[in-house]
């Protein structure tokens, strides 16, 4: 047992092993975030991609129109990200062919996604992953997901590196937490509402650049894929590069 | 007690072993350069303080002055540069009062390297201390166990490879002034765009023979925040007022007293 | 048919040199050994009748079981070796429950049936060494009826062939061949469930040699909002009754 005895530096307690096995994982940053509206829903993420402190890409899309009016992200070590992607890609055409080219439901693709991630539960996805589409009756709809599978469907959703700076503003200007109605005294919830997609679009990038100014992993520019019953639509909006 | 105060170290070394993470310092990542011209020499540095991937401050001041002529750019652990830089600044004052002199370069790296050495490299400090004394211009670097290097154009930092760069590029024997501290602050700037550690605005200084030091704070802004798509302005009572009170710091008493009642000495 | 016995007729999987499986055009012929079921599907849902041989007086009829739930939204009946069934039906239910906990949706009729087949060409060795699970191919079909939100009320009929077609109505087993030719006249779109109740129910009267009855005979349905049910013999009873009055009527009239 180590104790704290008056020592020299000869018998100074090595407290930290050093690790030496092979680290099948890394950290490529970037963030991502998923708002539900009335009739359609959306998908954004920065396009920056790093390892420790350099830049790997300053625009490699990590948002993906996985069809079916679905996109879809998976954040974190991206070399998982997108294997994740690419195995949903091919059960999407597994699902076609089993099920005489009929739709998959954005709740029957929640449960699948679960599924695939579940699968590697004891050597998981190391990512975020958020699914946006709309659901039967055509209301927007965002899914996430923890690494093994942990899902949920909620108004929106941030994740990535900068998860922490976003959700609590997401929080505070989509579903109006801590907002009450002026002279209520604090008894009346700021009621519920809709927000419209021009509105969605404003918070989205109003998040990213905050969030590129506070967190180094975050920047270069934004994509947006917004989904709507007319299918998906991309925009881009520089970020800063520093 | 003079020196650092080490009674933590071994309680912080036992609870490490018992799980108890150790706090973090801040900022380790910064790109810092320096570079000389006939008849003086230019520092600079980007001005962001990072701790762990966050951005702890936008705009810091990475230029430390040790002398009214020396100057000094800091990489590495941000208090250790600033409170080394501070005792160094002092120190050299005090020897410059005692010796009647104008402080030189070379004294103020010496006290450096025999301080950082003298705690084996755990102070963090990365230094590019530059200035002018009677002996000409100087530019060197301290490393942060001891080390030091002597050399035309330097860089430091977690951006030094983006720098040096441009350095190795760029740099002439007879560059001018202008053209080095165009050198310097395109040097940082590739750090500011490159190097995730660094970022925001450009600092330079530049020491010139026989002239006062000039510090240009904030020489190039970059990066400036573009605006916000929406106001996010709370009317008032958006949150509850949970509590209210009203306190008097002050009692305030007003008497009046009528002229007809002073006691006047009319006897003189 | 096959007068002459022949080499051919051994290897399951052996085609003779007209192109031609016997054992499994054998297999077609012990269904028609079998009692008759019928299927009918109407745009309120299907219903599914079969004859139950009850071939003692001591035999307990609830216990013979020719219509079986498969999940919650389809059922099926069967004729043939109904023993055959049961790894049918197993595989099915595995198929309906794992794509429901896979997809968080019912899964089609079509879907159903098309997995069910899958199985029924497991006699050989597969193509790409799948496992030979059984030693002949099965001697029953299958009736599947379901509803799904894509396609509404459907009717399947699955061959241990493996092929498998969907029917406004059908008829297997020993009766079907009287029982399809009444179908084929009958059949009409706009068929209510309650006439295809007693239309099931009728034409099995007819193909049947035994008088009939709630123990003698079952029904099933297969609808949008009840799912799948299996009719009580009160409720047969009820609708056999209606069926018997009807049949009076008629009489009278012609009389």
């Amino acid at each position: 047992m180590q104790t704290t005895v008056a020592s020299e530096y000869s018998n100074e307690i090595h407290s930290v092993p050093i690790e030496h096995r092979f680290n099948p994982y890394s950290d490529n940053g970037g963030t991502v975030l998923g708002i539900a509206g009335e009739d359609f829903a959306v998908l954004a993420g920065d396009t920056r991609q790093v390892e420790g402190y350099s830049i790997q890409s300053r625009y490699e899309p990590k948002i993906f129109d996985v069809g079916d009016n679905i996109v879809m992200t998976a954040n974190g070590f991206a070399a998982d990200g997108v294997a994740l992607i690419d195995k949903f890609r091919q059960q999407l055409k597994w699902y076609k062919f089993d099920n005489f080219g009929g739709k998959l439901e954005i709740k029957s693709a929640a449960r699948y996604i679960q599924h695939l991630l579940y699968g590697k539960r004891f050597f998981p996805y190391y990512v975020s992953t958020l699914i946006a589409g709309l659901d039967e009756e055509g209301k927007g709809a965002v899914y996430s997901y923890d690494p093994v599978g942990s899902y949920e469907r909620e108004q929106c959703r941030a994740g990535g590196a900068a998860a922490s700076l976003i959700m609590p503003f997401l929080d505070n200007q989509v579903n109006f937490k801590n907002q009450f109605i002026p002279g209520t005294d604090g008894k009346e919830k700021k009621p519920l509402k809709y927000l419209t997609l021009e509105e969605v679009i404003e918070l989205v990038r109003d998040a990213f650049s905050s969030a590129t100014e506070r967190h180094i992993y975050v920047g270069d520019g934004l994509e947006i894929k917004i989904v709507t019953k007319d299918g998906v639509r991309t925009e881009y909006y520089p970020l800063k590069r520093d | 007690m003079a020196g650092l105060n080490f009674e933590n170290y071994q309680r912080n070394s036992y609870l490490s072993t018992k799980g108890f993470a150790t706090p973090r310092a801040t900022s380790t990542g910064t790109t810092i350069v320096g570079c000389k011209f006939p008849g003086g020499v230019v520092i600079a540095a980007d001005t962001r303080a990072t701790s762990g991937p966050i951005v702890a401050d936008k705009n810091c001041e990475k230029l430390h002055r040790l002398a009214p002529k020396i100057w000094c750019a800091g990489a590495g652990t941000a208090a250790d540069t600033e409170m080394v830089t501070q005792l160094i600044a002092s120190n050299l004052e005090l020897h410059a009062l005692s010796q009647n002199r104008e402080p030189r370069v070379i004294t103020a790296l010496t006290m450096l390297k025999q301080h950082l050495f003298k705690y084996q490299g755990h102070l963090g400090a990365y230094l590019i201390c530059a200035g002018v004394d009677p002996t000409g211009a100087h530019l060197l670097s301290v490393q942060a166990h001891g080390s030091t290097d002597i050399g035309k154009y330097q860089s430091l930092g977690s951006g030094s490879l983006a720098a040096m760069a441009v350095l190795e590029t760029n740099f002439r024997e007879d560059l001018t002034k202008e053209e080095a501290i165009k050198l310097c602050a395109d040097a940082i700037e590739a750090g500011i765009w490159n190097d995730l550690g660094s970022g925001s605005n450009v600092d330079v200084c530049v020491m010139e023979v026989g002239k006062d030091a000039e510090l240009y704070r904030n020489y190039l802004t970059p990066n400036v925040r573009s605006q916000k798509a929406r106001s996010y302005k709370f009317a008032p009572g958006t949150t509850a007022i949970l509590r209210e009170s009203v306190r008097d710091i002050l009692d305030v008493e007003e008497t009046v007293v009528s002229f007809d009642q002073m006691e006047v000495d009319t006897e003189a | 048919m096959f007068l002459t016995r022949s080499e051919y007729d051994r290897g399951v999987s052996t085609f003779s040199p007209e192109g031609r499986l016997f054992q499994v055009e054998y297999s077609l012929e012990a269904i028609k050994l079998g009692s008759t079921a019928i299927g009918i599907s109407t745009s309120q849902g299907v219903i599914l009748g079969v004859e139950k041989r009850v071939t003692s007086s001591l035999l307990e009829a609830s216990s013979i079981e020719k219509i079986i739930e498969i999940d919650h939204h389809i059922g099926c009946a069967m004729s043939g070796l109904t023993a055959d069934a049961r790894s049918m039906i197993d595989h099915a239910r595995v198929s309906s429950l794992t794509h429901n906990l896979y997809y968080d949706e019912d899964i089609r009729v079509e879907s159903l049936t098309q997995s069910v087949c899958d199985l029924a060409l497991r006699f050989g060795e597969g193509a790409e060494g799948e496992k030979r699970l059984m030693s002949r191919p099965f001697g029953v079909a299958l009736l599947i009826a379901g509803v799904d939100k894509h396609k509404g009320p459907q009717l399947y009929h699955a061959e241990p062939s493996g092929t498998f077609y969907r029917y406004d109505a059908k008829a297997i087993g020993s009766g079907s061949e009287g029982a399809q030719a009444e179908l084929n006249n009958e059949y009409h779109k706009s068929l209510t469930l309650e006439e295809a109740e007693l239309l099931a129910l009728k034409i099995l009267k007819q193909v049947m040699e035994e008088k009939l009855d709630c123990k003698n005979a079952q029904l099933a349905s297969v609808t949008a909002e009840g799912g799948f049910q299996i009719y009580s013999e009160e409720k047969t009873d009820a609708i056999i009754k209606t069926l018997n009055e009807q049949a009076t009527d008629e009489d009278t009239v012609i009389s």
